[in-house]
């Protein structure tokens, strides 16, 4: 068992396919943290500000951390991340880049906006498990996330 | 009588002035006498009626002569050898002697030719020249090492009116000197103390009227010793060889007008001579020697005054050139910074302003504008935007040369009176006539005062009967004006500064358009390589994509029995993911041929397009349960209508797939916005659109909803409307409220 049941975790995500891989392997990591996910950037910006559908704070507890994939429908990632970073209640939520972009235009905005780390989906799946399970159990098991649920 | 009225006289009275034929006035001053001779005989065809005073002989008795009946024959032979040379004057004067009764008679005798007639004038001389001709050649060395150690065109003038007058011995010497408007000013001056001194006052050009300046040109020196002289007419009136009055625009004896005698009057003046000093061909300026008392100065006095002028007007404009050496230096060094300037920078105007030294530096200007394709950048003091675009229109349709300036803007271009402060003075260089390319320098109003020698207007007397006559002003007293609207003028050399520029300006346009041809040229190149990429990625990427989909559909078919609704589930996503891969595929190549392909225009009846356009999309429509509503029939438009066929498709599919509300309708028509282009729009009541994503919309693969959301879609659709609209000179845009309808708008010419 991987990670902190007080620890929510938020994944912004808009390929269902590419959702269900994580879930896959989270539940084989077994993985305590419960999983938010927002399907494009205005739907999460509405989850991280408990407006909209999301409007109850018990059940939509703020992230603890939020893993982001760049190339969304509608508000896109990098709009998200601008979002996160300008609000000084909320830019302490590490966020975790996930995206198939290795633009370097890309990489180094997302740095200037201090995300937390800047991972690539790879294609083989592997690699992609392999990166994944990389993730559950650093950011997940090893590093201390902040307490979201107190805060 | 109003100030205008005023002004419209003293313009009748200057015609007035310009047309005095001073050239034929029929009379001579009485001091010497003259003769009109055949040539080669020597005829006596016409003389002046004053013979008997000082040659003892009345003119009938001169008349159709030989002149032998007053010249001995070595004088006739002495007179006949100096007209041999080509130029007459070189011979000038010939001693002549004249036996008289009881004594010799001594003249200077000078000579040229006139209409065919040989001239001969006489002025009385005593006999002792000899020796007066080396003490003045003397006097002129003197002047000339002096006037050789000076140093400006101050200096110069100054050395000059002094040994004028040491030479000559008249009250006053002065040397004036005219401006580009004929305007003089009295630039040196000598004279005693008790004369009033006209020393920097200014003269208008009406002054000395045109005809009157040619004649200072033709003829550089002008004796009048006496200003109340009886004039002496010349007999017969007529020049029997030409049946025309003697031409006298050469002789030293012409009579002088009317007018010019009232006005040396006015001044005070009895005697007075002038010396032209000419320049480059042109008339720069006179030397003006007055005298209160009759005063006569041999031929040879005023032939050394004459040369003492030539030379010096030879020093002056050396000296007046080599004054503006220095600036004319620093503005060749600014000159090729900004070349410089303008070579570095990616926009050449940026060069031109952004830097120092700055197109201001070049001409000496406070501001200055430059017109751009319609973009306007400016440095320094100017006029506001509207204004300056106003000013380029007007420079645009009233002036055709390259270069256009005048140190008054207002008085040709009346508005630019509110601009006084900034551009009284402006400078105008043609980049392009064609695309209203400019540069325009401007200079603020500098008020200021000029000394006039008496007021400039002359008076006007309206007689009874209502005639008016015009007579020379009266006063020479000192009266000021003060000059408004006007800039400090534009040198010659900024003229010249700003039409390098111009040439500068233009290499570096060409430069620049070059450049851009040859990324034209790569963007070509690089756009033909997208284009097949596009191909090859359509293709190449379709083979694996298409074993992805058969393999799937062969698991399903051999395998279904064995796998569980787990696994089926697994697959079918696999097949759905590999059509929209070949979807997204499709968009991709569809919009990269898009702008490759030509327009097929044409008068297109847009109702038949909508139509089966709508038809195509029935079974979705029937589906959705969607009202369509046409408020009045579409306009025919000149257009590919296969292409806007596939604009309201997109546009109509958007409509329908974004939508949800229980009672769905779409409305398609048209702005009445004349003449054209005309706006179409595509209405519905669906889900809207937040203001932030307007833009975005219309990004290639764009989507503002996850795929499983609406039907999904590859987020192409609008970005090739979009496309299409362009291709068609248009525009696209859509206004929405979110949650409640969308309208897209866009543009298409109409028939014409």
């Amino acid at each position: 068992m991987i990670g902190n049941f007080s620890r929510p975790l938020l994944v912004i995500e808009d390929s269902d396919e590419d959702f269900e891989a994580l879930c896959r392997i989270m539940e084989k990591q077994s993985v305590a943290n419960p999983v938010f996910r927002c399907s494009d950037g205005d739907e999460a910006l509405d989850f991280i500000y408990h407006t909209g559908t999301y409007n109850n704070c018990q059940k939509f507890p703020r992230p603890a951390i939020i893993l982001l994939d760049l190339n969304l429908p509608g508000t896109d990632g990098r709009e998200v991340l601008e979002q996160i970073k300008q609000d000084e209640d909320i830019r302490y939520i590490p966020v975790v880049v996930f995206t198939t972009s290795s633009n370097p235009k890309d990489i180094e905005i997302c740095y200037r906006y201090c995300v937390a780390s800047y991972m690539l989906k790879p294609i083989d799946i592997n690699r992609l498990v392999e990166t994944i399970q990389s993730f559950i159990t650093y950011w997940l098991d090893i590093v201390i996330l902040p307490d979201a649920v107190n805060n | 009588m109003s100030t205008n009225d005023i002004t419209n006289l003293v313009q009748i009275d200057i015609s007035n002035c310009n047309k005095e034929p001073i050239h034929i006035p029929g009379f001579i001053q009485p001091h010497g006498v003259l003769f009109a001779l055949k040539e080669p005989d020597l005829t006596i065809l016409q003389v002046s009626d004053n013979t008997f005073n000082l040659l003892g002989l009345h003119p009938e008795e001169l008349l159709n002569k030989n002149l032998n009946i007053l010249l001995e024959l070595e004088q006739i032979n002495l007179l006949k050898d100096s007209l041999n040379p080509d130029d007459l004057l070189i011979g000038n004067p010939i001693e002549l002697t004249i036996k008289s009764d009881s004594h010799s008679l001594h003249f200077d005798g000078i000579l040229h030719r006139s209409d065919g007639s040989l001239i001969l004038e006489l002025e009385p001389t005593n006999s002792e020249k000899g020796n007066a001709f080396f003490r003045f050649y003397h006097l002129v060395k003197i002047a000339m090492t002096k006037l050789q150690s000076a140093s400006t065109l101050a200096e110069i003038s100054q050395i000059l009116v002094k040994e004028v007058k040491n030479i000559t011995g008249f009250d006053r010497v002065m040397l004036y000197r005219f401006d580009e408007n004929w305007h003089g000013t009295v630039i040196a001056e000598e004279k005693p103390e008790y004369l009033t001194p006209y020393l920097g006052l200014r003269y208008p050009a009406s002054d000395i009227p045109t005809q009157a300046r040619k004649l200072y040109s033709t003829n550089w020196l002008r004796l009048i010793p006496n200003l109340d002289y009886q004039p002496a007419a010349i007999l017969p009136t007529n020049n029997p060889l030409t049946d025309e009055p003697l031409d006298l625009s050469k002789s030293v004896l012409r009579s002088v007008s009317p007018l010019h005698i009232e006005y040396m009057h006015n001044m005070g003046v009895t005697a007075s001579m002038s010396i032209s000093i000419m320049k480059d061909g042109h008339l720069w300026g006179l030397i003006a020697c007055h005298h209160q008392a009759p005063k006569y100065i041999p031929y040879e006095i005023r032939h050394a005054c004459e040369f003492l002028g030539q030379m010096t007007s030879l020093e002056m404009a050396a000296k007046e050139d080599s004054e503006d050496v220095e600036y004319k230096m620093q503005v060749k060094s600014w000159h090729s910074k900004l070349v410089e300037y303008m070579s570095l920078e990616n926009n050449f105007i940026d060069g031109l302003i952004n830097n120092q030294p700055n197109i201001l530096n070049l001409v000496n200007a406070q501001g200055a504008a430059i017109c751009f394709h319609g973009n306007y950048s400016t440095v320094g003091k100017t006029p506001e935007q509207q204004d300056i675009e106003n000013l380029v229109e007007w420079i645009n349709q009233n002036q055709q040369e390259e270069i256009f300036y005048t140190d008054s803007l207002a008085q040709v271009y009346p508005q630019a009176e509110k601009l006084r402060a900034v551009a009284s003075g402006l400078m105008a260089l043609s980049i392009s006539k064609s695309q209203k390319n400019y540069v325009l320098w401007f200079r603020p109003e500098v008020v200021r005062t000029v000394d006039w020698g008496g007021n400039p207007n002359k008076p006007v007397e309206v007689k009874q009967n209502g005639s008016i006559h015009l007579s020379p002003r009266k006063s020479f007293e000192l009266w000021q004006e003060t000059v408004l609207l006007k800039s400090l003028p534009w040198k010659s050399y900024e003229v010249n500064a700003a039409l390098e520029l111009r040439s500068a300006i233009i290499g570096m346009v060409l430069r620049k358009a070059d450049e851009l041809a040859q990324l034209n040229i790569e963007l070509e190149r690089s756009n033909n390589e997208l284009d097949a990429f596009a191909y090859i990625a359509s293709h190449d990427l379709k083979e694996p994509l298409r074993g992805i989909h058969n393999y799937s559909n062969f698991l399903i078919e051999d395998y279904g029995e064995t796998i569980n609704e787990e696994g089926k589930k697994k697959l079918k996503t696999l097949i759905r993911l590999t059509q929209r891969m070949e979807d997204l595929i499709d968009s991709l190549l569809h919009f990269s041929r898009l702008g490759r392909v030509d327009l097929s225009m044409q008068p297109t009846d847009l109702n038949h397009v909508v139509h089966s356009s709508l038809d195509l999309l029935s079974a979705r429509i029937d589906e959705m349960k969607v009202d369509i509503q046409i408020p009045r029939p579409l306009p025919t438009v000149y257009c590919d209508r296969i292409q806007v066929g596939e604009v309201f498709n997109n546009l109509i599919t958007n409509s329908i797939k974004y939508n949800d509300k229980a009672e769905k309708w779409i409305e398609i028509g048209y702005i009445d916005e004349p003449p054209l282009p005309i706006t179409f729009y595509v209405r519905d009541n669906g889900i809207g659109i937040r203001d932030k994503h307007f833009e975005a919309i219309f990004r290639i693969f764009k989507r503002l909803h996850g795929p499983s959301k609406y039907g999904g879609g590859t987020g192409a659709g609008l970005t090739i409307a979009k496309k299409i609209v362009e291709r068609h000179g248009g525009k696209i845009w859509v206004d929405s409220t979110y949650g409640e309808g969308s309208t897209f708008y866009f543009t298409l010419q109409g028939v014409k």
